[in-house]
């Protein structure tokens, strides 16, 4: 299935994304699994499944002369795309562990004076800057980027105050 | 492992930045544009879907570029020239990237832009 790349739009594009496809960039041809492809530039990117592993082609958007969709994936290769952008820490965390995470965050941060309360799920400091779960430096999402940064830094130098949850694993032994 | 060499000093050109960053120069106007423009006109509906778009790509590739950080990436550049260095960043048009240890046929570049139109691709290991 062939579509005129050049000339679409974020739309057709956004619609071909999870497929395989081929491209054609300056005497070279790439296949793989397209994963986006960035409206300011227009490189595609793509991801090459292998069985030990994956790697990630960016092709820049000048070189590109032809894009060819050759088909859909599988529901197989599908999870395996997606695990590409899920962050490592998902949302694999129960309602009660979220609450102690959340509290522990509120609590430092009102600790440090930063005036802070909770809204829901959510931390929102000082009006402007709101914490999603599982509330750590890359849940901030603010438009003040010198509060965002503060914030960010504050909440990497908390200091860890549970203990291990494995009782195996702690890291205290004893001598008999 | 080679040694660092040290930074080149190029010859300057006809124009004051003849090396391609002057994002006034002719040449930079003619080759990069800095976006894709819309194509909705002025249906509302189609802007927001395309605004819709736009922004879901725009974050899967922003993503990809904080996945690349620190880690070694292979570019194919025009001549069949192919580098190796560690990604550090890219500006916010994707018209040049800095990366370190650029590792070039005349030696290791400890740090170094390269312009994106000098690039076909670029290849990283998840």
């Amino acid at each position: 299935m062939q579509c005129g790349w050049l000339q679409s739009g974020p739309q057709l594009w956004l619609s071909c994304v999870h497929r395989q496809v081929m491209v054609k960039a300056q005497g070279e041809e790439h296949r793989g699994w397209l994963l986006t492809v960035d409206p300011v530039s227009r490189s595609v990117v793509l991801l090459d499944l292998r069985a030990e592993g994956a790697s990630v082609r960016v092709v820049m958007g000048h070189a590109v002369e032809h894009v060819e969709v050759l088909q859909e994936a599988d529901q197989e290769t599908l999870e395996r795309i997606r695990s590409f952008f899920v962050p490592q820490e998902t949302l694999s965390l129960d309602p009660e562990e979220l609450q102690r995470r959340r509290s522990g965050v509120c609590g430092w941060l009102q600790k440090n004076l930063v005036p802070v309360e909770e809204d829901g799920n959510e931390l929102r400091v000082a009006g402007v800057l709101t914490i999603r779960a599982p509330y750590g430096a890359e849940d901030c999402s603010s438009s003040n980027q010198i509060i965002l940064d503060r914030i960010q830094r504050l909440i990497q130098a908390q200091p860890d105050p549970r203990p291990e949850p494995d009782p195996g694993q702690s890291g205290i032994t004893s001598i008999h | 492992m080679a040694t660092p060499v040290s930074v080149l000093r190029l010859p300057k050109g006809p124009d004051p930045n003849s090396r391609g960053f002057d994002p006034s120069s002719p040449r930079f106007i003619a080759l990069c544009r800095t976006s894709i423009p819309t194509s909705a006109g002025a249906d509302t509906e189609q802007l927001l879907e395309e605004q819709h778009a736009r922004s879901v790509l725009r974050e899967r590739f922003l993503r990809c570029l904080l996945a690349m950080s620190n880690k070694k990436v292979h570019f194919r550049m025009h001549e069949k020239v192919n580098v190796e260095a560690t990604f550090g960043a890219s500006d916010i048009d994707v018209l040049n990237f800095q990366v370190s240890d650029l590792h070039t046929p005349i030696g290791v570049q400890k740090e170094a832009l390269i312009r994106c139109h000098d690039v076909i691709s670029l290849t990283f290991e998840v």
